[in-house]
């Protein structure tokens, strides 16, 4: 996979010299990075949504380690659960236009993201509305209600990563 | 133990259920990995660390052709027998030959290292992971993980060398190595001397058994 993704930016990297070559003699134009419209380019706007996901990893592994626990920090627990909801926050604007696998970043978002917005936006809406009735529940402290809002989420995580991330 | 037709016991029964168990639950293992049947990932894979275990408590207690102390080559022997294999010539190793036998300690070691990073492995979510991974952080249980995934590549590596050895022994040598790991026997006229007593003693499987379900244990509490 990664020996062809490789293969693949040579060439595409070959024909833009090549192209950029021809082109200069006419229009003196210097091919930069991609800028998008929220003015990140696409390679920052990549590692920005990368290193989000991986603190809402960091805090599902926080809440999953406590429930573990023979006594369970609730503390923690609320804790982690803040921070999911607040690390997430934005998530909706995440997947410009231009942060593909095509933009030649690595990326483990497919390309099926942007060739199904709405049935993307509506997963990203579940798992908002899970993450949002997670964090209304922790600062109660009941864990079994902590525990079921856990799975709930856990599960719009899921779905979503099954359609629209490449295989671990 | 030998029998009326004169074929002696090479592989005590418990090193070939040991393997047979092991072939059966790494296929199970890979299958419900690619799955996501976590949670049958973790309670195969908690079997396999009692059997693991049991192996290597077996190599440092079992009967001669298991004991690892007895199974290391000298460098001599190896090349010997590889002088031997070029040049058309197979003489039967009892047990391991001098260099099936380094295959067989890759194989045990990739599994020991496939089963202990399992244990604490966690998934970029956060949601999956191994019995002891909440005494890791995050950072350290995505290391794990992504040990946990080079590892088994070369597990499969090693796997598909030690199936065709096996092949090159059947075809090229007209000798199945898979009947004794099945019987546990080879014809007596197959070895020189007379064969060491290969057999399980009670005690001693009890002994490794017990060392297996301890380690078991071990995890199963600890994890919590």
């Amino acid at each position: 996979m990664n020996i062809r993704r490789t293969s693949i930016a040579i060439a595409l990297f070959a024909g833009a010299s090549l192209l950029g070559a021809c082109s200069k003699a006419a229009a003196p134009e210097t091919a930069g990075p991609v800028v998008l419209e929220n003015g990140l380019t696409a390679k920052e706007q990549i590692e920005t949504r990368q290193a989000q996901l991986k603190k809402m990893g960091k805090a599902f592994k926080a809440m999953n380690d406590e429930m573990k626990a023979e006594t369970p920090d609730v503390a923690a627990l609320q804790a982690a659960a803040a921070a999911l909801k607040l690390e997430s926050g934005g998530i909706e604007d995440w997947f410009p236009a231009g942060t593909g696998p095509d933009s030649g970043v690595k990326t483990e978002a497919l390309a099926a993201i942007w060739e199904n917005p709405a049935d993307f936006a509506e997963k990203l809406s579940d798992f908002r509305a899970a993450s949002d009735s997670l964090a209304e529940v922790a600062p109660g402290g009941d864990l079994a209600a902590i525990g079921d809002a856990m799975r709930v989420t856990g599960m719009s995580c899921k779905s979503c990563h099954d359609t629209y991330r490449e295989d671990d | 133990m030998t029998t009326g037709q004169a074929r002696v016991l090479v592989w005590d029964w418990t090193v070939r259920l040991f393997h047979w168990l092991t072939v059966l639950l790494v296929a199970s293992m890979w299958w419900t990995a690619e799955e996501g049947m976590m949670d049958w990932h973790r309670r195969i894979g908690m079997i396999l660390v009692g059997l693991i275990s049991y192996r290597i408590v077996w190599g440092l207690i079992g009967p001669p052709t298991a004991r690892f102390a007895r199974m290391v080559p000298t460098p001599q022997a190896a090349l010997a027998y590889l002088g031997d294999l070029r040049a058309g010539r197979h003489k039967v190793s009892l047990g391991h030959n001098p260099v099936g036998v380094l295959s067989v300690f890759a194989m045990l070691l990739a599994l020991t290292v496939q089963v202990s990073t399992g244990l604490f492995s966690v998934d970029v979510d956060g949601i999956e992971s191994g019995p002891l991974s909440r005494h890791v952080s995050f950072e350290t249980g995505r290391l794990f993980a992504e040990i946990h995934e080079t590892s088994f590549n070369i597990l499969l590596a090693l796997i598909v060398l030690h199936v065709l050895a096996i092949a090159t022994y059947l075809v090229f040598f007209k000798d199945n190595l898979v009947r004794p790991m099945v019987t546990g026997r080879r014809a007596s006229t197959d070895f020189d001397a007379s064969v060491a007593d290969n057999r399980a003693g009670l005690i001693r499987v009890v002994i490794a058994l017990a060392a297996a379900f301890a380690a078991m244990s071990a995890i199963w509490f600890a994890g919590g």
